[in-house]
């Protein structure tokens, strides 16, 4: 027996692979749209988001929600396509490279990357803000809420939420698909009852600056500029940022005819109506003006939430932290996936070192990825709190701006990879060519109008450097830190940049190709 | 024996602690090896989004690991590679010992052990709780050790008290698949307080283990070379140290008497044992499933 000559199956013919397969088909329509709420994580989104965009545009945020939502779905209609041909854990990376070629892919894949990371720090901020707050309203001790604004024992505390959210993402903890459920259904219905409660808080006379509801508020065209408008999208793309998941899970999704689609649309109209609700709601409660609880105040717009729940709610505040709270935690642990993932493509196809492409053999996450993702974030998040006091108001107009650039280049991307197929089919026409070309040029003219507004001293906190607004050094610096890096790996690792791992390509067109073999014949 | 063996493996040091040691087993007793790399199951992923493209990444990656396993099994070994999916380790092992009727599951001790001794983590800890077939747990940095001695010899724990017929029947039928001699051992411990004549007690165990040990010996069939020792110490830990032990040695030990479905499986007698023991350790479940678990 012990003579045999040793014999190989190869590994992919093993039957028990074969009758399990991949992971396909396993999510359902309920389980893709509570994966799409808690990427959205809506409580987190909108109590950073919403003050921003109060100040830019005034009392017309639905309009801005509203028209927020289209450069979103067009672009989402390229990443779809782009999935569907070439399904790749890198997605913007390996997309771009294979559209525009190594350099552009490359930018793609950092911006990306630097979002996400910005998104990270925030979201991590606004944890640590929203802990303070539900201690104390727990306690009735309200001295513990202004401890999350003492510098060293919020980043203290941050840092620590950074290592709790590493730990369980490298080490890939899940929660049980049970809980998860409630946990999001919990933060819709606490969202539900925050904006039932304001507005009849607000009708009532107990607001604090009512205003009457106003049709006006959804008029896009009442927006006082152009600039106005285009901060307040690039705001509004954040706050549907997450969404697009729904859209390509595809291979993943128990009927992948169906099931995206139906989810993305149940999602999309969820969270619309949440945020039109809450906007008004908002609105009507405290107004868009700079008064101690308006909109439009500084001090408060970085977190709404946090300033608005105990007037709006009283004893029933601390839900609304507990919801921001599970929705912060929640969206942390899926959001450290996107960036690992696209670094673990870097590092695979040689556009950054091997070691980012390495999976941990015992709990197979990018751990290297994920750790580093981490120090950048946390070591992003010290430096900002440090140098300006209103940080995670700072980091949300950035990452606008960031997700503008890297989702145009996928837009892009997705035009020019199917520049051969474009009127192969009237679908085509819509899906590879027009809808993802009108989303890029829409995100392309917000991303540079945003940079050049964002050079006036006075835009988002009104910080800045060498009388540069804060926002325009932030995202400038993020770019040419990208360019500093990339051609450094150039020199490094040339393989990459001269196209040898991943090269350019254009599926030809297939009506081409039927006619050829039919005249073949 | 024809047997099958299955490898739990992760491309760390333990996996291929795990695979030198299963290697050497499955080369003495002329079985073959089911190296399986379990990987996260379907509809785990509730909060990350699931991203196929990622899970065939994934899969690659285990299929490259799995061939640079497959490069440190010993000459004339027939072996096989499995990547599986399941909720766990130990559920994709127990499963896949199911399917292909393997007679042992070995696997590596857990991170954060020192050298050369054996340490539980969860995923151990689970199998142990919930495997029908007999456990190998592979002692830290045995890739080092690995002999052409084969297995010279099995040491058997014997309990004070008999009643250890599974026990002894996996032991007779490795040491035949093997040709290893056996070695029952009982241990004899004097852990009582100063004030009780401790002499007394401790010549009365001893008197009490020879019998014992004496009639184990009594069942083990001619042709099996046996010795019987009684180990002395004032606890279990000091009793195991005395103990000598050969390159390419397994000790057997039964589960624990306490043993039931979803109940500890190892006593805490040899929970001690694992604690200062240099080799290989084999947990042998009390009863035997009733289809002999493909034997």
């Amino acid at each position: 027996m012990t003579r045999n000559a040793p014999e190989k199956v190869p590994v992919g013919g093993d039957s028990g692979l074969s009758q399990k397969g991949l992971n396909a088909g396993t999510v359902g329509l309920i389980g893709a749209v509570v994966i799409g709420i808690s990427c959205i994580a809506p409580a987190y989104t909108f109590t950073a988001a919403i003050g921003p965009t109060a100040s830019t545009v005034g009392a017309q945020i639905p309009a801005v929600i509203l028209i927020g939502f289209i450069p979103m779905l067009l672009v989402a209609f390229g990443y779809r396509e782009l999935n569907n041909r070439m399904p790749d854990a890198g997605t913007s990376f390996t997309w771009a490279t294979r559209a525009f070629g190594p350099w552009v892919g490359w930018m793609a894949g950092w911006g990306l990357v630097v979002a996400t990371i910005l998104v990270l720090s925030n979201l991590a901020g606004v944890a640590v803000e929203f802990l303070f707050l539900l201690i104390s309203q727990i306690t009735g001790n309200a001295g513990v809420a202004d401890l999350a604004f003492e510098v060293w024992i919020n980043i203290a505390v941050c840092l620590l939420f950074m290592l709790g959210a590493t730990y369980i993402s490298y080490r890939d903890m899940q929660t049980t698909q049970k809980l998860q459920y409630v946990l999001v259904t919990f933060q819709v219905a606490v969202l539900v009852l925050f904006s039932v409660v304001a507005i009849s808080q607000a009708v009532g006379g107990n607001g604090f600056d009512f205003q009457p509801f106003d049709l006006e508020w959804f008029n896009p065209f009442a927006i006082s500029s152009f600039s106005a408008l285009a901060a307040g999208l690039s705001l509004s793309i954040f706050i549907f940022w997450g969404w697009d998941v729904t859209l390509t899970m595809n291979e993943e999704t128990k009927d992948p005819e169906k099931t995206p689609g139906r989810a993305a649309t149940v999602t999309v109209i969820t969270i619309v109506s949440l945020y039109l609700l809450l906007a008004v709601a908002m609105i009507m409660f405290a107004g868009v003006g700079t008064g101690e609880l308006g909109l439009g105040n500084e001090d408060i717009q970085a977190n709404v939430f946090f300033f608005l729940s105990d007037p709006v709610l009283g004893p029933l505040a601390f839900l609304v932290s507990l919801a921001v709270l599970t929705s912060s935690a929640s969206s942390l642990q899926s959001t450290f996936v996107g960036p690992a993932r696209t670094l673990l493509a870097m590092g695979h196809y040689g556009a950054l070192p091997p070691a980012f492409a390495k999976v941990s053999p015992r709990f197979f996450t990018p751990g290297y990825a994920t750790i580093v993702s981490a120090i950048v974030a946390s070591g992003f998040y010290v430096v900002m709190r440090l140098v300006s006091e209103n940080t995670l108001w700072d980091t949300i107009l950035t990452l606008g701006m960031m997700i503008c650039f890297y989702y145009g280049i996928t837009a892009f991307a997705c035009v020019w990879y199917f520049r051969k197929q474009w009127f192969d089919s009237v679908r085509n026409v819509f899906f590879t060519f027009l809808f993802p070309l009108v989303g890029g040029v829409i995100l392309a003219i917000l991303f540079v109008t945003t940079l050049i507004d964002s050079m006036d001293p006075a835009y988002g906190s009104g910080a800045n450097v060498f009388g540069l607004g804060i926002v325009f050094i932030l995202g400038m610096l993020i770019i040419l830190i990208g360019i500093g890096v990339m051609v450094w790996q150039s020199f490094v690792r040339p393989a990459f940049f001269r196209g040898e791992t991943l090269g350019m390509d254009a599926p030809a067109s297939a009506r081409k190709l039927r006619a050829e073999s039919e005249n073949r014949r | 024996m024809s047997g099958r063996i299955v490898v739990g493996y992760t491309a760390t040091k333990a996996g291929k602690d795990a695979i030198a040691v299963a290697s050497g087993l499955a080369a003495a007793s002329g079985a073959e090896l089911d190296i399986v790399l379990v990987l996260p199951g379907e509809g785990r992923s509730v909060i990350t989004p699931p991203d196929a493209s990622y899970d065939r990444y994934l899969l690659g990656q285990a299929e490259q690991w799995l061939a640079e396993a497959a490069t440190s099994v010993g000459e004339g070994v027939v072996h096989r590679e499995h990547a599986r999916y399941a909720e766990s380790f130990a559920e994709g092992l127990i499963e896949a010992a199911d399917e292909f009727g393997a007679t042992h599951i070995v696997v590596g001790a857990a991170d954060g052990g020192s050298r050369g001794r054996h340490r539980l983590g969860s995923t151990t800890g689970q199998l142990l709780h919930s495997s029908d077939v007999p456990v190998v747990l592979v002692p830290r940095g045995s890739r080092k050790r690995v002999t052409d001695a084969g297995v010279p010899r099995l040491t058997v724990a014997v309990g004070t008290r008999a009643g250890a017929d599974v026990l002894l029947d996996e032991a007779v039928t490795l040491a035949t698949d093997t040709g290893a001699s056996l070695r029952l051992v009982s241990l004899v411990t004097v852990d009582l307080p100063a004030s009780v004549d401790t002499g007394v007690i401790r010549l009365a165990g001893a008197a009490h283990a020879e019998e014992v040990l004496a009639s184990v010996l009594d069942r083990v069939p001619p042709g099996v070379p046996a010795e019987i020792l009684a180990a002395r110490g004032d606890d279990i830990q000091d009793a195991v140290s005395h103990l000598d032990w050969l390159p390419g040695e397994i000790i057997l030990v039964g589960s624990s008497r306490l043993a039931q479905p979803r109940r500890l499986f190892l006593g805490s007698t040899a929970a001690k044992l694992l604690d200062q023991i240099p080799v290989p350790m084999i947990v042998v479940p009390r009863t035997r499933t009733p289809e002999g678990a493909g034997r």
